[in-house]
């Protein structure tokens, strides 16, 4: 386990253990992304190179690597979400300008959870920090643009929520056929663009 | 040789898992009782990750040639036809027979091996059937049916030895945040019973016990989960992942389950009780 990193660093930490265990020829079964901390899947025998190679990681300055440096991803998005009204009330904003905030925005894919292909973005602005709906929704349609709390996403698939729906996206997210399955992986630059 | 599904049940196809994907969301999921999937494979005289079937009952099952079965896990009711067939024995299943595996007890899943192996397309790397992520390589359907293996001779049977496989105590070492517990709650949670408070599930095994005295913070970073993780939720509930768990989870985690208890605790029932032995690492 790494920990204490900073937001957007976990992405990079994770490509880093599975280079450093490739040199070191040690098997890696998976390294789980969260948002501030890595988690090491590995054979019982490999207790101790994993704890060497997490050492080094962690004293890497590739680390906090600049994040403007990669390319970004554009999702279109027709905000026409059935919370924008009601987030544009609960944040004192007119939807035109939750909508000017959401696409003026520079997000970071800062981890992966909750189902195959959902992505936690950083980087929404403060202005639209909203906990999340009191109370959930049973069904969310796939495409489902959405924020809660500090993150904005994009269901994947359709699946309960109990984010605020600001619009919808055709942008495919998972398929499971395709390597890598998801769009969106930790570490990416996203901005949305507003759809006319 | 194929396997007619005649009836599904509580039934799912899995192996040994899917990794690599756990950065993207998707779970490891596979057998929830690794050891009994592995002895089941073994009695049968297949490579250790071959596919089963891991059933909570109203499984039947008809073969369209003769092949060597085995039913290993929870205790249940299997008959071959009007025979009863016992646990853990590798049995011959003739052509045309019909297998049912009902009544699972003291344990939740029943794992039925096929000497070949189930086969057919697999989803990132694994056969599983992943019941969080809905991910779901090889569908049952009653009237369809499962493409089994070849095999090269008969099993040639092991020396497994029934062993009681009780959940009363379960090992568990200090989480990444286990020292957001309150200086007595490790006293309370190891001095206290107990007792599993959710329907058998896939993804997390529900504990109820004593109230522990820890703050709850609501600034906690999403934190990477696997399996054997035992979460502390608000409402005082500790929460282990079995096979589907979530990848990442917002409450801490102040322990860990070693695997092999993981498997035990995956079968446990709604109102099993359990008591933790605190193990160091």
């Amino acid at each position: 386990m790494l920990d204490c990193l900073a937001s957007g660093q976990s992405a990079r930490a994770r490509e880093m253990i599975l280079h450093a265990s490739a040199i070191a020829n040690v098997a890696v079964t998976d390294v789980v992304v969260g948002a501030r901390s890595v988690v090491v899947i590995h054979g019982a025998a490999d207790g101790e190179s994993i704890r060497d190679i997490l050492r080094d990681v962690s004293f890497q300055e590739q680390l906090s690597y600049p994040s403007d440096s990669r390319e970004v991803t554009e999702i279109a998005v027709r905000y026409d979400g059935d919370d924008l009204d009601s987030v544009a009330k609960q944040c004192g904003l007119t939807t035109g300008e939750v909508v000017a905030l959401h696409t003026a925005a520079d997000f970071v894919v800062e981890f992966c959870g909750f189902a195959p292909g959902f992505a936690y973005l950083t980087g929404l602005p403060a202005a639209l920090v909203l906990p999340r709906r009191t109370t959930p929704r049973a069904r969310v349609s796939a495409g489902s643009v959405a924020i809660a709390a500090h993150y904005s996403a994009v269901y994947p698939r359709e699946s309960p929520g109990g984010w605020h729906l600001l619009g919808t996206t055709t942008h495919e997210l998972w398929d499971i056929n395709r390597r890598p399955p998801a769009t969106l992986q930790p570490g990416m630059r996203v901005r949305f663009v507003e759809l006319a | 040789m194929t396997l007619l599904i005649e009836r599904v049940g509580l039934t799912t196809v899995q192996d040994h898992g899917r990794s690599g994907w756990a950065h993207l969301g998707v779970s490891h999921s596979g057998a929830a009782d690794r050891t009994s999937f592995q002895l089941a494979n073994r009695l049968v005289g297949n490579p250790p990750q071959a596919a089963v079937l891991e059933t909570a009952g109203g499984l039947a099952v008809r073969a369209t040639a003769d092949t060597f079965v085995v039913l290993t896990g929870s205790e249940c009711d299997a008959e071959l036809d009007d025979r009863v067939i016992p646990h853990c024995q590798p049995t011959v299943m003739r052509t045309g027979s019909l297998l049912r595996v009902s009544n699972v007890r003291r344990g939740v899943f029943t794992y039925l091996g096929v000497a070949g192996g189930i086969q057919g397309p697999a989803l990132l790397g694994s056969r599983s059937h992943d019941t969080l992520g809905n991910i779901v390589p090889l569908p049952l359907i009653a009237g369809g049916e499962l493409r089994i293996g070849t095999t090269y001779g008969n099993p040639l049977g092991v020396d497994a030895p029934m062993m009681p496989r009780d959940t009363d105590r379960v090992g568990i070492t200090t989480g990444p945040h286990g020292d957001i517990l309150h200086l007595d709650d490790r006293e309370r949670i190891l001095h206290h019973v107990w007792t599993v408070s959710a329907e058998p599930n896939r993804v997390g095994v529900r504990l109820v016990g004593p109230t522990l005295q820890h703050q709850f913070t609501d600034d906690m970073h999403s934190f990477p989960l696997v399996r054997g993780a035992v979460q502390l939720t608000p409402a005082n509930e500790l929460v282990v992942m079995v096979a589907d768990h979530p990848t990442t989870g917002g409450y801490p985690v102040v322990g860990v389950v070693p695997p092999s208890d993981v498997d035990r605790l995956a079968q446990a029932r709604i109102g099993a009780r359990v008591t933790w032995e605190w193990k160091s690492i």
